[in-house]
C-alpha cells in the first residue's frame, strides 16, 4: 500500500496552490529567461540596447511630427509633446507585453517539449523582459516632461504604482492571449489590429475629452489602458490624482491577473502539442 | 494531493514498492493540420474547419511497468512512435486515454531539445540548469564542471548560433546529465560528438544508470542495447510489439527488419480483430484518392 501512495499520474494539472508553488520555485528560472531576451534582442545591432532608449525617442519624432505639427491633434494640450510620450510610451509597454507573451508558447516549444515546469514561467518572463526594456523608455519619459517645462512634481514617484499596475495587467492578458494562440496561431495575425483598434480608442494622440462626443467617450472609460494612461498623464503633466481613474486601473489589473491566470492553467495539459 | 494519491490507489492494479513506473493502456494522439485543403466530405464532417488534418496516433494503448535498477531498453523503426512515448513518460505530452504513472518526476535527456540560439554558451547552461530545477546557488556551483564536460573552454562566451552541430550537441549533454535523476529517459542521446567525447559520455551514462531508480534508453543500435539493457521494449506503429529479454526481442525484432512488410507477432492477432473495418476504410481511402485524381485532371 506504501508503494502505491508515491506513484503519481504523469502529465496531470497540479491544484491551483501547487502550481503557485511550483511557479515560486522557478521564480530564477523566469528572470533568467528575462534577462536573456533584454540581453540578445539587441545583440546583433552595433548599437546594441541602446536602441532601448533610441527607439522611443524616435517613435516620439515620428508621432510628434505628424500628429502635432502636420495634422494638429494637439487641441486642448498644453504640453503636447510630454502628453504623447506618457500617451506612446505607456501603449507600447502593454502592447508588446500582450503580443509576445501571446507567441511565448510556441516560441519556446523547444522548452515545452523537453523540460517538464509550470508554463505560466514563460508568459510571465516574456511580460518581464518587456518591462526592463520598458525601464530606459520611462526615463526618456520623464526627461522629456522635464525638458518641456514640466517641473518635478512628488505624484511624479506614482509612476512607480502606476508602473506596477500596469505590469500586473499585461501579466494577465498575456496569460489569456498566449492560451489563445497556442490553441489558435492564427490570433498573431488578429492581434496587430486589435492593438491598432486600441491605439485609437484609448486617445494616445489626442485629448479624448476634446474629440469625442460625451456618448463615444463611454467606451473610452471603459477602455484600462485609457484609464492607464489618463492617470499617467494626470500625476506628470497635471500633478492631478483622480480616484476613479486609479480604482478603474487597479481593478481591471486584478482582474486581468485572476482570470488569466485561472484560464491559462486549464489550458496547461496542452500546451506545446501543435 | 491527498485526494488524487487516493484515487489512485483505488485505481492501480496491487504493486510492490520496486515498481517507479507504470503505464496503463497509454495513448497520444496528435493533431496535426495537412498542407492541402479539406475535401467537401470533411467539410461537412469537422463542420467547417478549412485546412485537412489528421489525427495521429503515434502511441496507441501501451501498458508496462517499470522496477527499480532496472535498465530498459526501447527499439523501433523510425516513426514508431519511440521519441513520443519518452515524452509521454516525462510528463511533456499528457495521455489523450490510458495514463502513466511515476514515483518522481522524470527527466528527459534528448539531443535536439531547448537552447536558444541566441544567447551564448554561459547563459544557456544558467537558463538549461535553472528549467531543470536546480537553484541559483547550485548552478554557480556546478557551472564550471559543466563548461569543463562539454570542452566548449574558448567558446563559451560565443553566441550558440556560431557553434557546431557537434559542439551544441556536446554543451546540451553536459547541461541534461549535470543533474542526477531518479527516473531517467535517454533519446539517442549517446552517439554524440567526435570520439573522446563519446567515450566519456557513455562514461557519464553509465555513472547515472548506477544511481537512477530507472533507466529508458531509446536507441537503433542494436548492440549498445544488447550491452547495456536487461530489457528490451519493442514499439511498433505505437503499439508494444515485444517486451522481453534482449536476446529474445532482439532476435524477433532483427528477423523482422528483413522483412518490414509484414506486421509484428502481437500485432497480427490484434489485426484480425478489426480487419474488415480497415478493409472497408482501405476501400474509401482508394475511391477518395482517384476522385482526387479526376479532380486535377479536370483542373488541369
Amino acid at each position: 500500500m506504501a508503494a502505491q501512495a508515491t506513484l503519481e499520474r504523469l502529465g496531470d494539472t497540479p491544484s491551483v496552490a501547487d502550481y503557485l508553488r511550483a511557479l515560486w520555485r522557478r521564480r530564477q528560472f523566469a528572470v533568467a529567461i528575462a534577462v536573456g531576451e533584454v540581453r540578445s534582442q539587441n545583440m546583433h545591432t552595433v548599437l546594441g540596447n541602446l536602441w532601448l532608449v533610441l527607439n522611443p525617442l524616435l517613435q516620439m519624432g515620428v508621432y510628434y511630427l505628424v500628429f502635432g505639427v502636420v495634422i494638429g491633434t494637439d487641441r486642448g494640450v498644453d504640453n503636447f509633446l510630454a502628453f504623447l510620450a506618457v500617451g506612446i510610451f505607456l501603449f507600447h509597454y502593454t502592447q508588446r507585453s500582450i503580443m509576445a507573451g501571446a507567441k511565448s508558447l510556441l516560441k519556446n516549444q523547444g522548452f515545452i517539449r523537453s523540460i517538464q515546469f509550470p508554463r505560466a514561467v514563460l508568459p510571465l518572463a516574456t511580460v518581464l523582459a518587456h518591462g526592463l526594456s520598458f525601464l530606459p523608455a520611462g526615463a526618456v519619459m520623464v526627461v522629456i516632461a522635464l525638458a518641456t517645462g514640466e517641473s518635478p512634481h512628488w505624484t511624479w514617484l506614482l509612476l512607480i504604482p502606476l508602473f506596477v499596475i500596469q505590469t500586473v495587467f499585461n501579466v494577465g492578458m498575456a496569460f489569456m492571449m498566449a492560451r489563445l494562440t497556442d490553441r489558435f496561431p492564427d490570433m498573431q495575425n488578429v492581434l496587430p489590429f486589435v492593438f491598432r483598434l486600441l491605439f485609437y480608442m484609448s486617445g494616445v494622440l489626442f485629448l479624448a475629452d476634446r474629440f469625442v462626443t460625451p456618448e463615444t467617450l463611454v467606451w473610452f472609460q471603459l477602455n484600462p489602458i485609457w484609464a492607464m494612461l489618463s492617470t499617467g498623464r494626470g500625476i506628470i503633466l497635471d500633478g492631478t490624482l483622480d480616484g476613479v481613474l486609479w480604482l478603474s486601473a487597479g481593478g481591471w489589473a486584478i482582474f486581468a491577473l485572476v482570470t488569466g491566470f485561472l484560464v491559462f492553467r486549464a489550458g496547461e495539459r496542452n500546451y506545446g502539442r501543435g | 494531493m491527498a485526494d488524487t494519491r487516493q484515487v489512485l490507489a483505488d485505481q492501480q492494479p496491487a504493486l510492490d514498492s520496486a515498481v517507479t513506473l507504470v503505464a496503463q493502456d497509454a495513448h497520444v494522439i496528435y493533431q496535426v493540420y495537412e498542407d492541402r485543403r479539406a475535401g467537401l466530405q470533411e467539410l461537412v464532417s469537422t463542420r467547417g474547419r478549412l485546412r485537412a488534418s489528421r489525427a495521429i496516433k503515434a502511441v496507441n494503448g501501451v501498458s508496462f511497468e517499470a522496477r527499480a535498477g532496472e535498465v530498459i531498453g526501447v527499439i523501433g523503426a523510425n516513426g514508431s512512435g519511440k521519441s513520443t512515448l519518452l515524452q509521454a513518460m516525462a510528463g511533456l505530452l499528457p495521455c489523450t486515454q490510458g495514463a502513466i504513472y511515476a514515483r518522481s518526476q522524470p527527466v528527459i535527456l534528448g539531443v535536439g531539445a531547448a537552447l536558444q540560439p541566441r544567447l551564448s554558451g554561459r547563459r544557456n547552461i544558467e537558463l538549461g540548469l535553472l528549467a531543470l530545477g536546480v537553484s541559483q546557488e547550485q548552478v554557480e556551483e556546478q557551472f564550471d564542471e559543466v563548461v569543463e564536460f562539454s570542452g566548449l573552454d574558448d567558446f563559451i562566451d560565443l553566441p550558440m548560433r556560431t557553434y557546431s552541430s557537434g559542439m551544441k550537441a556536446r554543451l546540451h549533454f553536459a547541461i541534461a546529465t549535470s543533474v542526477q535523476p531518479d527516473l531517467l529517459l535517454i533519446d539517442e542521446a549517446l552517439a554524440v560528438g567526435d570520439a573522446d567525447f563519446r567515450g566519456r559520455s557513455e562514461e557519464r551514462i553509465r555513472s547515472l544508470q548506477a544511481n537512477a531508480g530507472t533507466v529508458f534508453i531509446v536507441s537503433h543500435r542494436l548492440s549498445e542495447i544488447q550491452r547495456t539493457c536487461a530489457r528490451v521494449l519493442w514499439l511498433c506503429a505505437g503499439e508494444l510489439a515485444a517486451d522481453g529479454s534482449p536476446d529474445e526481442v532482439l532476435a524477433q525484432y532483427r528477423e523482422w527488419v528483413g522483412r518490414p512488410r509484414s506486421r509484428p507477432p502481437r500485432q497480427q492477432r490484434q489485426q484480425r480483430r478489426g480487419r474488415r473495418r480497415r478493409q472497408r476504410r482501405r476501400e474509401r481511402r482508394v475511391v477518395r484518392r482517384q476522385q482526387r485524381r479526376l479532380r486535377h485532371q479536370a483542373e488541369d
